[in-house]
Protein backbone atom coordinates (compact mmCIF):
# COMPACT_ATOMS: atom_id res chain seq x y z
CA UNK A 1 0.00 0.00 0.00
CA UNK A 2 1.40 3.30 -1.14
CA UNK A 3 2.59 5.19 2.10
CA UNK A 4 2.30 9.40 1.94
CA UNK A 5 3.24 11.34 4.53
CA UNK A 6 2.15 14.71 4.40
CA UNK A 7 4.24 16.20 6.98
CA UNK A 8 7.14 15.59 5.05
CA UNK A 9 5.59 15.78 1.68
CA UNK A 10 6.88 11.90 0.79
CA UNK A 11 5.32 9.23 -1.44
CA UNK A 12 6.66 5.45 -0.56
CA UNK A 13 6.17 3.24 -3.53
CA UNK A 14 7.01 -0.54 -3.34
CA UNK A 15 7.38 -2.89 -6.63
CA UNK A 16 8.51 -6.27 -5.56
CA UNK A 17 10.08 -8.99 -8.48
CA UNK A 18 8.01 -12.54 -7.76
CA UNK A 19 8.12 -15.49 -9.92
CA UNK A 20 9.81 -18.97 -9.35
CA UNK A 21 13.26 -19.59 -8.06
CA UNK A 22 16.24 -19.34 -9.78
CA UNK A 23 14.02 -17.11 -12.79
CA UNK A 24 16.45 -13.78 -12.98
CA UNK A 25 14.54 -11.69 -10.51
CA UNK A 26 17.78 -10.70 -8.21
CA UNK A 27 19.45 -10.48 -12.15
CA UNK A 28 16.52 -8.04 -13.22
CA UNK A 29 17.50 -5.53 -9.60
CA UNK A 30 21.18 -6.01 -10.47
CA UNK A 31 20.68 -4.69 -14.26
CA UNK A 32 18.35 -1.94 -12.75
CA UNK A 33 21.12 -0.96 -10.64
CA UNK A 34 23.46 -0.75 -13.48
CA UNK A 35 21.17 0.70 -16.32
CA UNK A 36 19.04 3.11 -14.36
CA UNK A 37 20.45 6.56 -13.75
CA UNK A 38 17.20 8.14 -12.07
CA UNK A 39 17.64 11.60 -10.15
CA UNK A 40 17.86 9.18 -7.07
CA UNK A 41 19.45 5.87 -6.56
CA UNK A 42 20.33 4.49 -3.24
CA UNK A 43 22.55 1.31 -2.44
CA UNK A 44 21.97 -2.37 -3.60
CA UNK A 45 21.03 -4.49 -0.89
CA UNK A 46 21.34 -8.10 -1.99
CA UNK A 47 21.00 -10.64 0.88
CA UNK A 48 21.86 -13.74 -0.16
CA UNK A 49 23.05 -17.29 0.83
CA UNK A 50 26.47 -18.14 0.37
CA UNK A 51 25.18 -20.48 -3.14
CA UNK A 52 23.85 -16.73 -4.82
CA UNK A 53 20.23 -17.95 -3.66
CA UNK A 54 18.04 -15.48 -2.10
CA UNK A 55 17.60 -15.70 1.43
CA UNK A 56 15.91 -12.84 2.30
CA UNK A 57 15.31 -10.48 -0.51
CA UNK A 58 17.15 -7.89 -3.06
CA UNK A 59 16.22 -4.14 -2.51
CA UNK A 60 16.95 -1.40 -4.58
CA UNK A 61 15.21 2.16 -3.60
CA UNK A 62 15.28 4.67 -6.34
CA UNK A 63 13.62 8.02 -6.47
CA UNK A 64 12.69 12.02 -7.66
CA UNK A 65 11.14 14.93 -6.77
CA UNK A 66 8.15 16.29 -7.63
CA UNK A 67 7.53 20.60 -8.81
CA UNK A 68 6.03 20.18 -5.32
CA UNK A 69 8.65 19.18 -3.32
CA UNK A 70 7.58 15.88 -3.59
CA UNK A 71 10.13 13.22 -2.50
CA UNK A 72 8.80 10.19 -4.39
CA UNK A 73 10.50 6.74 -3.49
CA UNK A 74 10.25 3.80 -4.94
CA UNK A 75 11.42 0.57 -3.44
CA UNK A 76 12.18 -1.68 -5.46
CA UNK A 77 12.64 -5.75 -3.72
CA UNK A 78 12.98 -9.01 -4.89
CA UNK A 79 11.17 -12.22 -3.08
CA UNK A 80 13.35 -15.67 -2.67
CA UNK A 81 11.15 -17.88 -5.45
CA UNK A 82 12.15 -21.50 -3.26
CA UNK A 83 8.86 -23.01 -2.08
CA UNK A 84 10.25 -23.23 1.36
CA UNK A 85 10.43 -19.19 2.01
CA UNK A 86 6.44 -18.53 1.29
CA UNK A 87 6.34 -16.82 4.88
CA UNK A 88 9.07 -14.50 3.92
CA UNK A 89 7.60 -14.07 0.39
CA UNK A 90 4.45 -12.97 1.89
CA UNK A 91 6.12 -10.25 3.96
CA UNK A 92 8.00 -8.54 1.41
CA UNK A 93 4.87 -8.94 -0.53
CA UNK A 94 2.19 -7.64 1.75
CA UNK A 95 1.50 -3.32 1.27
CA UNK A 96 2.74 -3.74 -2.49
CA UNK A 97 2.06 -1.26 -5.03
CA UNK A 98 2.95 -2.66 -8.21
CA UNK A 99 4.47 -6.47 -9.59
CA UNK A 100 6.99 -7.68 -11.39
CA UNK A 101 6.26 -11.38 -12.50
CA UNK A 102 10.19 -12.81 -13.63
CA UNK A 103 8.91 -16.27 -15.75
CA UNK A 104 11.57 -19.00 -17.02
CA UNK A 105 11.32 -18.79 -20.34
CA UNK A 106 12.82 -22.23 -20.38
CA UNK A 107 10.15 -25.92 -21.52
CA UNK A 108 10.85 -27.27 -18.35
CA UNK A 109 10.14 -24.41 -16.15
CA UNK A 110 6.13 -24.32 -17.12
CA UNK A 111 5.20 -25.79 -14.04
CA UNK A 112 7.33 -23.75 -11.86
CA UNK A 113 6.06 -20.58 -13.54
CA UNK A 114 2.15 -21.96 -13.06
CA UNK A 115 2.68 -22.86 -9.41
CA UNK A 116 4.69 -19.57 -8.55
CA UNK A 117 1.42 -17.92 -10.09
CA UNK A 118 -0.87 -19.63 -8.29
CA UNK A 119 1.50 -19.06 -5.20
CA UNK A 120 1.36 -15.48 -5.91
CA UNK A 121 -2.61 -15.44 -6.49
CA UNK A 122 -2.83 -17.24 -3.01
CA UNK A 123 -0.67 -14.98 -1.34
CA UNK A 124 -1.84 -11.20 -2.81
CA UNK A 125 -5.45 -12.88 -1.19
CA UNK A 126 -3.61 -13.52 2.22
CA UNK A 127 -2.46 -9.89 2.56
CA UNK A 128 -5.00 -8.31 1.16
CA UNK A 129 -4.70 -7.69 -2.33
CA UNK A 130 -6.56 -7.37 -5.30
CA UNK A 131 -4.51 -8.78 -8.27
CA UNK A 132 -7.28 -7.32 -10.44
CA UNK A 133 -6.50 -4.15 -9.33
CA UNK A 134 -2.56 -4.53 -8.82
CA UNK A 135 -0.36 -2.72 -11.55
CA UNK A 136 1.02 -6.08 -12.60
CA UNK A 137 3.65 -7.00 -15.38
CA UNK A 138 4.93 -10.57 -16.56
CA UNK A 139 7.98 -10.83 -18.25
CA UNK A 140 9.13 -13.99 -19.78
CA UNK A 141 13.01 -14.11 -19.18
CA UNK A 142 16.08 -16.09 -20.52
CA UNK A 143 14.89 -15.69 -24.10
CA UNK A 144 19.08 -16.00 -25.03
CA UNK A 145 18.58 -19.69 -23.85
CA UNK A 146 17.69 -22.71 -26.25
CA UNK A 147 14.65 -25.14 -25.01
CA UNK A 148 12.57 -22.14 -24.41
CA UNK A 149 8.91 -21.51 -25.44
CA UNK A 150 8.36 -19.55 -28.34
CA UNK A 151 6.81 -16.12 -27.94
CA UNK A 152 3.81 -16.38 -30.15
CA UNK A 153 3.21 -19.40 -28.34
CA UNK A 154 3.27 -17.27 -24.95
CA UNK A 155 1.71 -13.90 -25.99
CA UNK A 156 -1.53 -16.66 -27.22
CA UNK A 157 -2.14 -17.86 -24.32
CA UNK A 158 -1.63 -15.04 -22.07
CA UNK A 159 -3.57 -13.10 -24.43
CA UNK A 160 -6.96 -12.96 -22.96
CA UNK A 161 -5.38 -12.04 -19.63
CA UNK A 162 -5.04 -8.94 -17.78
CA UNK A 163 -1.78 -8.75 -18.44
CA UNK A 164 -0.77 -9.45 -21.98
CA UNK A 165 1.23 -8.67 -23.88
CA UNK A 166 4.30 -10.12 -21.79
CA UNK A 167 7.19 -9.01 -21.67
CA UNK A 168 10.69 -10.76 -23.14
CA UNK A 169 14.14 -10.60 -21.48
CA UNK A 170 17.27 -11.86 -21.30
CA UNK A 171 18.31 -9.96 -18.16
CA UNK A 172 21.73 -11.46 -18.24
CA UNK A 173 22.08 -9.03 -20.83
CA UNK A 174 20.34 -6.84 -19.88
CA UNK A 175 17.63 -7.09 -22.53
CA UNK A 176 14.08 -6.34 -22.24
CA UNK A 177 14.95 -5.48 -18.47
CA UNK A 178 14.35 -1.62 -18.94
CA UNK A 179 11.22 -2.24 -20.82
CA UNK A 180 9.64 -4.41 -18.70
CA UNK A 181 9.81 -1.68 -15.90
CA UNK A 182 8.72 0.84 -17.68
CA UNK A 183 5.88 -1.04 -18.80
CA UNK A 184 5.19 -1.90 -14.75
CA UNK A 185 5.83 1.91 -14.09
CA UNK A 186 3.38 2.68 -17.06
CA UNK A 187 0.34 0.84 -15.13
CA UNK A 188 1.42 2.07 -11.25
CA UNK A 189 1.23 5.44 -12.37
CA UNK A 190 -2.25 4.60 -13.25
CA UNK A 191 -3.44 3.90 -10.26
CA UNK A 192 -0.54 6.45 -8.27
CA UNK A 193 -2.11 9.15 -9.93
CA UNK A 194 -5.66 8.28 -9.52
CA UNK A 195 -5.09 8.01 -5.78
CA UNK A 196 -1.91 10.83 -4.97
CA UNK A 197 -3.04 13.34 -7.90
CA UNK A 198 0.74 12.89 -9.48
CA UNK A 199 0.21 15.25 -12.74
CA UNK A 200 -2.53 17.81 -10.45
CA UNK A 201 -0.80 18.94 -7.40
CA UNK A 202 3.25 17.38 -7.66
CA UNK A 203 3.74 18.12 -11.87
CA UNK A 204 4.76 14.72 -11.91
CA UNK A 205 2.71 13.48 -15.34
CA UNK A 206 3.03 10.12 -16.80
CA UNK A 207 5.67 10.51 -19.06
CA UNK A 208 7.72 12.44 -16.66
CA UNK A 209 7.03 9.62 -14.42
CA UNK A 210 8.32 7.20 -16.07
CA UNK A 211 11.06 8.62 -17.97
CA UNK A 212 12.53 10.05 -14.72
CA UNK A 213 12.19 6.76 -12.97
CA UNK A 214 13.78 5.10 -15.77
CA UNK A 215 16.28 7.21 -16.98
CA UNK A 216 19.81 5.93 -17.78
CA UNK A 217 22.72 6.09 -19.26
CA UNK A 218 21.01 5.98 -22.73
CA UNK A 219 17.71 8.28 -21.83
CA UNK A 220 20.30 11.20 -19.98
CA UNK A 221 17.92 12.35 -17.49
CA UNK A 222 16.14 15.87 -18.34
CA UNK B 1 2.77 -1.09 13.31
CA UNK B 2 6.21 -0.71 12.12
CA UNK B 3 6.89 -2.69 8.94
CA UNK B 4 10.22 -4.14 8.05
CA UNK B 5 10.70 -1.95 5.62
CA UNK B 6 10.05 1.44 7.20
CA UNK B 7 13.05 3.50 6.86
CA UNK B 8 15.35 3.28 9.61
CA UNK B 9 16.40 6.20 11.99
CA UNK B 10 20.28 6.73 13.64
CA UNK B 11 18.79 5.10 16.60
CA UNK B 12 17.41 2.21 14.71
CA UNK B 13 20.75 1.16 13.73
CA UNK B 14 23.17 1.87 15.95
CA UNK B 15 23.21 2.47 19.58
CA UNK B 16 24.17 5.56 21.57
CA UNK B 17 27.62 3.68 22.52
CA UNK B 18 28.12 2.93 19.47
CA UNK B 19 27.54 6.09 18.02
CA UNK B 20 30.08 7.41 20.98
CA UNK B 21 32.49 4.44 19.58
CA UNK B 22 32.27 5.54 15.92
CA UNK B 23 32.70 8.99 16.75
CA UNK B 24 36.09 8.23 18.76
CA UNK B 25 37.37 5.89 15.90
CA UNK B 26 36.89 9.21 13.51
CA UNK B 27 38.48 11.32 15.78
CA UNK B 28 41.45 9.04 16.39
CA UNK B 29 41.79 9.30 12.70
CA UNK B 30 42.60 12.92 13.07
CA UNK B 31 39.37 14.22 12.28
CA UNK B 32 39.44 16.42 15.26
CA UNK B 33 36.00 16.45 17.64
CA UNK B 34 33.33 14.67 15.66
CA UNK B 35 29.75 14.41 16.32
CA UNK B 36 27.57 12.25 14.59
CA UNK B 37 23.74 13.34 15.51
CA UNK B 38 20.12 13.25 14.34
CA UNK B 39 19.46 16.66 14.12
CA UNK B 40 21.31 19.33 12.12
CA UNK B 41 24.54 21.50 13.66
CA UNK B 42 26.52 24.40 12.17
CA UNK B 43 28.85 23.03 9.43
CA UNK B 44 27.44 19.77 9.39
CA UNK B 45 27.14 17.75 6.67
CA UNK B 46 24.75 15.06 5.82
CA UNK B 47 24.99 10.94 5.94
CA UNK B 48 22.80 9.57 3.10
CA UNK B 49 21.50 5.98 3.71
CA UNK B 50 18.88 4.64 1.22
CA UNK B 51 17.52 7.98 0.00
CA UNK B 52 17.42 9.36 3.54
CA UNK B 53 19.75 11.45 5.53
CA UNK B 54 19.92 9.04 8.78
CA UNK B 55 22.26 11.51 10.15
CA UNK B 56 24.43 14.88 10.12
CA UNK B 57 28.14 14.85 10.89
CA UNK B 58 30.34 17.18 12.00
CA UNK B 59 34.39 17.20 13.25
CA UNK B 60 36.81 19.98 13.56
CA UNK B 61 38.81 19.05 9.78
CA UNK B 62 38.45 20.04 5.98
CA UNK B 63 35.16 19.71 4.31
CA UNK B 64 36.89 17.18 2.17
CA UNK B 65 38.09 14.64 5.17
CA UNK B 66 34.60 15.32 6.38
CA UNK B 67 32.74 14.18 3.36
CA UNK B 68 35.35 11.16 3.24
CA UNK B 69 34.01 10.25 6.93
CA UNK B 70 30.48 10.70 5.85
CA UNK B 71 31.11 7.96 3.17
CA UNK B 72 32.82 5.99 5.62
CA UNK B 73 29.48 6.09 7.98
CA UNK B 74 27.11 5.47 5.32
CA UNK B 75 29.05 2.48 3.94
CA UNK B 76 29.39 1.01 7.55
CA UNK B 77 25.61 1.95 8.24
CA UNK B 78 24.77 -0.10 4.75
CA UNK B 79 25.40 -3.23 6.22
CA UNK B 80 23.87 -2.47 9.17
CA UNK B 81 20.90 -1.71 8.17
CA UNK B 82 21.12 -5.09 5.97
CA UNK B 83 21.60 -6.89 9.23
CA UNK B 84 18.44 -5.06 10.45
CA UNK B 85 16.09 -5.38 7.50
CA UNK B 86 16.89 -9.44 7.57
CA UNK B 87 16.43 -9.48 11.22
CA UNK B 88 12.85 -7.06 11.23
CA UNK B 89 11.71 -9.46 8.09
CA UNK B 90 12.46 -12.72 9.96
CA UNK B 91 10.66 -11.19 13.11
CA UNK B 92 7.66 -10.17 11.05
CA UNK B 93 7.50 -13.52 8.79
CA UNK B 94 8.60 -15.56 11.37
CA UNK B 95 5.34 -13.64 13.56
CA UNK B 96 2.94 -14.36 10.51
CA UNK B 97 3.87 -17.85 10.78
CA UNK B 98 3.36 -18.61 13.99
CA UNK B 99 0.06 -16.91 14.00
CA UNK B 100 -0.84 -18.96 10.69
CA UNK B 101 0.25 -22.29 12.76
CA UNK B 102 -1.96 -21.54 15.13
CA UNK B 103 -5.05 -20.79 13.32
CA UNK B 104 -3.98 -24.14 12.38
CA UNK B 105 -3.53 -25.47 14.75
CA UNK B 106 -7.28 -24.17 16.11
CA UNK B 107 -8.58 -25.46 13.03
CA UNK B 108 -7.03 -29.23 13.54
CA UNK B 109 -8.62 -28.97 16.97
CA UNK B 110 -11.82 -28.04 15.55
CA UNK B 111 -11.33 -30.77 13.01
CA UNK B 112 -10.36 -33.30 15.45
CA UNK B 113 -13.46 -32.26 17.92
CA UNK B 114 -15.87 -32.78 14.95
CA UNK B 115 -13.87 -36.63 14.45
CA UNK B 116 -14.30 -37.46 17.77
CA UNK B 117 -18.15 -36.80 18.11
CA UNK B 118 -18.35 -38.36 14.58
CA UNK B 119 -16.33 -41.61 15.93
CA UNK B 120 -18.94 -41.62 19.12
CA UNK B 121 -22.23 -41.39 16.41
CA UNK B 122 -20.10 -44.46 14.81
CA UNK B 123 -19.99 -45.88 17.82
CA UNK B 124 -23.80 -45.67 18.67
CA UNK B 125 -24.54 -46.60 15.36
CA UNK B 126 -22.29 -49.97 15.34
CA UNK B 127 -23.77 -50.66 18.65
CA UNK B 128 -27.11 -49.77 17.24
CA UNK B 129 -26.58 -52.28 14.38
CA UNK B 130 -25.47 -54.67 16.83
CA UNK B 131 -28.47 -54.87 18.49
CA UNK B 132 -30.57 -55.37 15.41
CA UNK B 133 -28.61 -58.18 13.81
CA UNK B 134 -29.27 -59.47 17.62
CA UNK B 135 -32.92 -59.38 17.34
CA UNK B 136 -32.52 -60.66 13.78
CA UNK B 137 -30.72 -63.61 14.38
CA UNK B 138 -33.11 -63.93 17.86
CA UNK B 139 -36.20 -63.88 14.85
CA UNK B 140 -34.57 -65.86 12.69
CA UNK B 141 -33.89 -68.48 15.62
CA UNK B 142 -37.29 -68.24 16.92
CA UNK B 143 -38.98 -68.72 13.60
CA UNK B 144 -37.20 -71.88 12.66
CA UNK B 145 -38.47 -73.06 15.60
CA UNK B 146 -41.83 -72.35 15.22
CA UNK B 147 -41.67 -73.40 11.86
CA UNK B 148 -40.22 -76.59 12.64
CA UNK B 149 -42.72 -77.66 15.44
CA UNK B 150 -45.34 -76.17 13.23
CA UNK B 151 -44.07 -78.52 10.95
CA UNK B 152 -43.40 -81.21 13.04
CA UNK B 153 -47.36 -80.99 14.01
CA UNK B 154 -48.48 -80.84 10.61
CA UNK B 155 -46.79 -83.72 9.69
CA UNK B 156 -48.15 -85.56 13.09
CA UNK B 157 -51.52 -84.18 12.54
CA UNK B 158 -51.38 -85.69 8.63
CA UNK B 159 -49.96 -89.21 9.90
CA UNK B 160 -52.62 -89.22 12.40
CA UNK B 161 -55.66 -88.29 10.86
CA UNK B 162 -55.93 -91.45 8.20
CA UNK B 163 -55.90 -94.06 10.64
CA UNK B 164 -57.72 -92.11 13.11
CA UNK B 165 -60.08 -91.86 10.61
CA UNK B 166 -60.93 -95.55 9.54
CA UNK B 167 -60.55 -96.79 13.37
CA UNK B 168 -63.01 -94.18 13.90
CA UNK B 169 -65.30 -95.75 11.38
CA UNK B 170 -63.94 -99.44 11.74
CA UNK B 171 -65.42 -98.64 15.59
CA UNK B 172 -68.56 -97.63 14.81
CA UNK B 173 -68.76 -100.87 11.81
CA UNK B 174 -67.37 -102.72 14.89
CA UNK B 175 -70.40 -101.48 17.42
CA UNK B 176 -72.92 -102.33 13.66
CA UNK B 177 -71.39 -106.04 14.10
CA UNK B 178 -71.63 -106.13 17.94
CA UNK B 179 -75.46 -105.77 17.39
CA UNK B 180 -76.05 -108.52 14.49
CA UNK B 181 -74.04 -110.45 17.11
CA UNK B 182 -76.08 -109.99 19.93
CA UNK B 183 -78.92 -111.18 18.01
CA UNK B 184 -77.48 -114.66 16.78
CA UNK B 185 -76.09 -115.40 20.12
CA UNK B 186 -77.94 -117.36 23.11
CA UNK B 187 -79.08 -114.38 25.43
CA UNK B 188 -77.55 -116.22 28.59
CA UNK B 189 -76.49 -114.06 31.66
CA UNK B 190 -72.93 -114.46 31.14
CA UNK B 191 -73.30 -113.55 26.95
CA UNK B 192 -74.60 -110.45 27.93
CA UNK B 193 -72.65 -109.22 30.81
CA UNK B 194 -69.35 -109.63 28.03
CA UNK B 195 -71.55 -107.93 25.48
CA UNK B 196 -71.97 -105.15 27.14
CA UNK B 197 -68.34 -105.03 28.62
CA UNK B 198 -67.41 -105.45 25.16
CA UNK B 199 -69.85 -102.46 23.78
CA UNK B 200 -68.27 -100.29 26.62
CA UNK B 201 -65.06 -100.87 25.70
CA UNK B 202 -65.64 -100.00 21.86
CA UNK B 203 -67.65 -96.98 23.60
CA UNK B 204 -64.44 -96.04 25.20
CA UNK B 205 -62.16 -96.25 22.28
CA UNK B 206 -64.67 -93.88 20.19
CA UNK B 207 -64.55 -91.55 22.66
CA UNK B 208 -61.03 -91.73 22.75
CA UNK B 209 -60.31 -91.66 18.99
CA UNK B 210 -62.46 -88.20 18.78
CA UNK B 211 -59.70 -87.14 21.45
CA UNK B 212 -57.28 -87.71 19.59
CA UNK B 213 -58.98 -86.31 15.86
CA UNK B 214 -59.91 -82.82 18.44
CA UNK B 215 -56.46 -82.42 19.39
CA UNK B 216 -55.07 -83.02 15.92
CA UNK B 217 -57.13 -80.14 14.66
CA UNK B 218 -56.31 -78.07 17.43
CA UNK B 219 -52.27 -78.74 16.86
CA UNK B 220 -53.48 -77.82 13.08
CA UNK B 221 -54.90 -74.68 14.54
CA UNK B 222 -51.74 -74.17 16.65
CA UNK B 223 -49.14 -74.94 14.15
CA UNK B 224 -51.32 -72.82 11.11
CA UNK B 225 -49.35 -74.55 8.57
CA UNK B 226 -51.77 -73.21 5.58
CA UNK B 227 -51.39 -69.71 6.47
CA UNK B 228 -47.63 -69.10 7.87
CA UNK B 229 -47.92 -65.41 6.77
CA UNK B 230 -50.08 -62.39 7.80
CA UNK B 231 -53.64 -62.74 7.27
CA UNK B 232 -57.00 -62.68 8.78
CA UNK B 233 -56.81 -64.08 12.77
CA UNK B 234 -59.39 -64.86 14.81
CA UNK B 235 -57.88 -64.16 18.34
CA UNK B 236 -60.44 -65.65 20.59
CA UNK B 237 -59.74 -69.21 18.01
CA UNK B 238 -56.11 -68.87 18.52
CA UNK B 239 -56.47 -69.07 22.39
CA UNK B 240 -59.04 -71.48 22.63
CA UNK B 241 -57.06 -73.70 20.83
CA UNK B 242 -54.05 -72.41 22.93
CA UNK B 243 -55.90 -73.51 25.86
CA UNK B 244 -56.75 -76.31 24.73
CA UNK B 245 -53.07 -77.48 23.85
CA UNK B 246 -51.99 -76.89 27.60
CA UNK B 247 -55.06 -78.32 28.73
CA UNK B 248 -53.76 -81.43 26.72
CA UNK B 249 -50.06 -80.66 27.90
CA UNK B 250 -51.24 -80.81 31.60
CA UNK B 251 -53.45 -83.81 31.24
CA UNK B 252 -52.34 -84.72 35.14
CA UNK B 253 -53.55 -81.37 36.34
CA UNK B 254 -57.04 -80.05 36.50
CA UNK B 255 -56.47 -76.69 35.20
CA UNK B 256 -58.88 -74.02 36.02
CA UNK B 257 -58.85 -71.53 33.59
CA UNK B 258 -61.51 -69.23 33.47
CA UNK B 259 -62.43 -68.06 29.38
CA UNK B 260 -63.96 -64.71 29.30
CA UNK B 261 -63.98 -64.23 25.61
CA UNK B 262 -65.45 -60.62 24.63
CA UNK B 263 -66.72 -60.32 20.51
CA UNK B 264 -63.57 -59.39 18.91
CA UNK B 265 -62.87 -58.37 15.20
CA UNK B 266 -60.53 -60.31 12.78
CA UNK B 267 -57.13 -58.60 12.93
CA UNK B 268 -54.27 -59.02 10.49
CA UNK B 269 -51.65 -61.23 12.16
CA UNK B 270 -49.20 -64.28 12.09
CA UNK B 271 -51.76 -67.33 13.22
CA UNK B 272 -48.67 -69.45 14.11
CA UNK B 273 -46.75 -67.02 16.19
CA UNK B 274 -49.52 -65.65 17.65
CA UNK B 275 -50.96 -69.09 18.95
CA UNK B 276 -47.03 -69.73 20.38
CA UNK B 277 -46.89 -66.38 22.36
CA UNK B 278 -50.30 -67.21 24.04
CA UNK B 279 -49.31 -70.51 24.58
CA UNK B 280 -46.20 -69.23 26.11
CA UNK B 281 -47.92 -67.07 28.39
CA UNK B 282 -50.33 -69.47 29.45
CA UNK B 283 -47.76 -71.92 29.68
CA UNK B 284 -45.93 -69.33 32.41
CA UNK B 285 -49.15 -68.93 34.09
CA UNK B 286 -49.62 -72.36 34.43
CA UNK B 287 -46.34 -73.31 36.21
CA UNK B 288 -46.70 -70.64 38.58
CA UNK B 289 -49.94 -71.63 40.19
CA UNK B 290 -50.20 -74.70 42.29
CA UNK B 291 -53.04 -77.04 42.56
CA UNK B 292 -55.76 -73.90 43.91
CA UNK B 293 -54.13 -72.01 41.35
CA UNK B 294 -57.16 -69.94 39.21
CA UNK B 295 -55.91 -68.62 35.18
CA UNK B 296 -58.07 -65.50 33.92
CA UNK B 297 -58.09 -65.54 30.15
CA UNK B 298 -60.00 -62.01 29.12
CA UNK B 299 -60.32 -60.65 26.04
CA UNK B 300 -61.96 -57.20 24.59
CA UNK B 301 -61.78 -54.37 21.83
CA UNK B 302 -62.32 -50.74 21.88
CA UNK B 303 -64.32 -48.37 19.32
CA UNK B 304 -61.07 -48.25 16.87
CA UNK B 305 -60.87 -52.28 16.86
CA UNK B 306 -57.53 -52.79 19.37
CA UNK B 307 -57.46 -55.83 20.91
CA UNK B 308 -56.75 -56.20 24.72
CA UNK B 309 -55.88 -59.52 25.80
CA UNK B 310 -55.63 -60.15 29.14
CA UNK B 311 -53.97 -63.48 31.12
CA UNK B 312 -53.66 -63.39 34.69
CA UNK B 313 -53.35 -66.36 37.38
CA UNK B 314 -53.13 -66.17 41.18
CA UNK B 315 -49.68 -68.00 41.29
CA UNK B 316 -46.65 -67.58 42.99
CA UNK B 317 -45.61 -63.76 41.21
CA UNK B 318 -42.70 -62.58 40.15
CA UNK B 319 -39.87 -60.85 42.31
CA UNK B 320 -39.40 -57.39 41.79
CA UNK B 321 -35.76 -58.00 41.17
CA UNK B 322 -36.45 -60.05 38.29
CA UNK B 323 -39.27 -58.16 36.51
CA UNK B 324 -37.08 -55.94 34.63
CA UNK B 325 -35.38 -59.96 32.75
CA UNK B 326 -38.35 -61.49 33.10
CA UNK B 327 -38.24 -60.64 28.95
CA UNK B 328 -34.70 -61.37 28.43
CA UNK B 329 -33.27 -64.01 25.82
CA UNK B 330 -32.41 -67.04 28.21
CA UNK B 331 -33.67 -65.65 31.59
CA UNK B 332 -35.67 -68.44 33.22
CA UNK B 333 -36.86 -68.60 37.06
CA UNK B 334 -37.31 -72.31 36.73
CA UNK B 335 -34.89 -74.79 37.00
CA UNK B 336 -32.39 -75.05 33.94
CA UNK B 337 -33.83 -77.65 31.43
CA UNK B 338 -37.07 -77.40 32.12
CA UNK B 339 -37.91 -74.66 29.20
CA UNK B 340 -35.42 -72.63 26.56
CA UNK B 341 -36.30 -69.58 29.02
CA UNK B 342 -37.40 -67.90 25.56
CA UNK B 343 -41.26 -68.26 26.43
CA UNK B 344 -41.86 -64.76 27.08
CA UNK B 345 -38.81 -63.19 24.59
CA UNK B 346 -40.58 -64.64 21.96
CA UNK B 347 -44.34 -63.29 23.09
CA UNK B 348 -42.85 -60.23 23.46
CA UNK B 349 -41.02 -60.05 19.87
CA UNK B 350 -44.12 -61.50 18.02
CA UNK B 351 -46.46 -58.67 19.84
CA UNK B 352 -44.07 -56.07 18.79
CA UNK B 353 -43.23 -57.43 15.37
CA UNK B 354 -47.49 -56.90 15.42
CA UNK B 355 -46.82 -53.42 16.20
CA UNK B 356 -48.07 -53.77 19.53
CA UNK B 357 -47.38 -54.06 23.30
CA UNK B 358 -46.71 -56.52 26.11
CA UNK B 359 -47.13 -55.34 30.02
CA UNK B 360 -46.65 -56.86 32.96
CA UNK B 361 -48.13 -56.70 36.24
CA UNK B 362 -46.99 -58.67 39.31
CA UNK B 363 -47.04 -59.45 42.85
CA UNK B 364 -44.91 -61.88 44.79
CA UNK B 365 -47.90 -64.19 45.84
CA UNK B 366 -50.63 -62.42 44.69
CA UNK B 367 -50.02 -63.52 41.18
CA UNK B 368 -49.45 -61.69 37.77
CA UNK B 369 -51.26 -60.16 35.08
CA UNK B 370 -49.91 -60.08 31.34
CA UNK B 371 -51.55 -57.62 28.91
CA UNK B 372 -51.14 -58.30 25.15
CA UNK B 373 -52.35 -55.04 23.49
CA UNK B 374 -52.54 -55.95 19.44
CA UNK B 375 -53.27 -52.42 17.04
CA UNK B 376 -56.36 -53.37 14.61
CA UNK B 377 -53.83 -52.15 11.98
CA UNK B 378 -50.24 -51.92 11.44
N1 LIG C 1 20.88 -17.64 -19.73
C1 LIG C 1 20.34 -16.79 -18.88
N2 LIG C 1 20.55 -16.96 -17.57
C2 LIG C 1 19.98 -16.10 -16.70
C3 LIG C 1 19.18 -15.03 -17.17
N3 LIG C 1 18.74 -14.33 -16.09
C4 LIG C 1 19.29 -14.95 -15.00
N4 LIG C 1 20.03 -16.02 -15.38
C5 LIG C 1 20.77 -16.94 -14.51
O1 LIG C 1 19.84 -17.69 -13.76
C6 LIG C 1 20.35 -17.93 -12.46
C7 LIG C 1 19.38 -17.41 -11.43
O2 LIG C 1 19.26 -16.01 -11.49
P1 LIG C 1 18.77 -15.15 -10.25
O3 LIG C 1 18.67 -13.75 -10.71
O4 LIG C 1 19.63 -15.42 -9.06
O5 LIG C 1 17.36 -15.79 -10.06
P2 LIG C 1 16.31 -15.51 -8.91
O6 LIG C 1 16.27 -16.73 -8.05
O7 LIG C 1 15.03 -15.31 -9.62
O8 LIG C 1 16.72 -14.28 -8.15
C8 LIG C 1 21.68 -17.23 -12.38
O9 LIG C 1 22.70 -18.17 -12.62
C9 LIG C 1 21.61 -16.22 -13.51
O10 LIG C 1 22.88 -15.95 -14.02
C10 LIG C 1 18.97 -14.87 -18.57
O11 LIG C 1 18.31 -13.97 -19.08
N5 LIG C 1 19.59 -15.79 -19.38
MG1 LIG D 1 17.11 -13.98 -6.16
Amino acid sequence: MADYCSDDNRLNLKVVFYGPALSGKTTNLMQLHTLLMPERKGELMVLETRDDRTLFFDMLPIGLRGSSGLDLRLKLYTVPGQVQHDSTRKAVLSRADGIIFVADSLSAQQDNNAIAFGNLEENLEKVGLDIEALPLVIQFNKRDMADIVAEDVLQERWGPTPWSPLQMASAINGTGVVDTFRALLDRLYSVADNEFRLAERHGIDRAAFVDRLSAGDAHAPV
Amino acid sequence: MRQFEDDPTLTDLLQPQQVSRLESSLEALGLGRVSLTTTRHENAIPVEFNLETVAWLSGDCSQKNLRAAAELVSFILLFVAKYRLAANLHHDATEAGYEELQRKHEALKASEARYRTLSDQLQEKVKEQVETIQKAQQELYESAKTRSVGQLAAGIAHEINNPIGFMKSNLKVAGDYLDELEEKLPGDEATRDLLNDFRDLLAESQDGARRIATIVADLKTFSSIDHAEYTHCRINDLLKAAIHLLRTSYSDRDLAIDERLGELPDIQGNPARLSEAFYNVLDNAVRAIDEEGRIIVKTATDSSGNIAVVIQDNGCGIPEASRGQVFDPFYTSRPVGSGTGLGLTVARDTVRAHNGLIKLESRLNAGTRITLLLPSKH
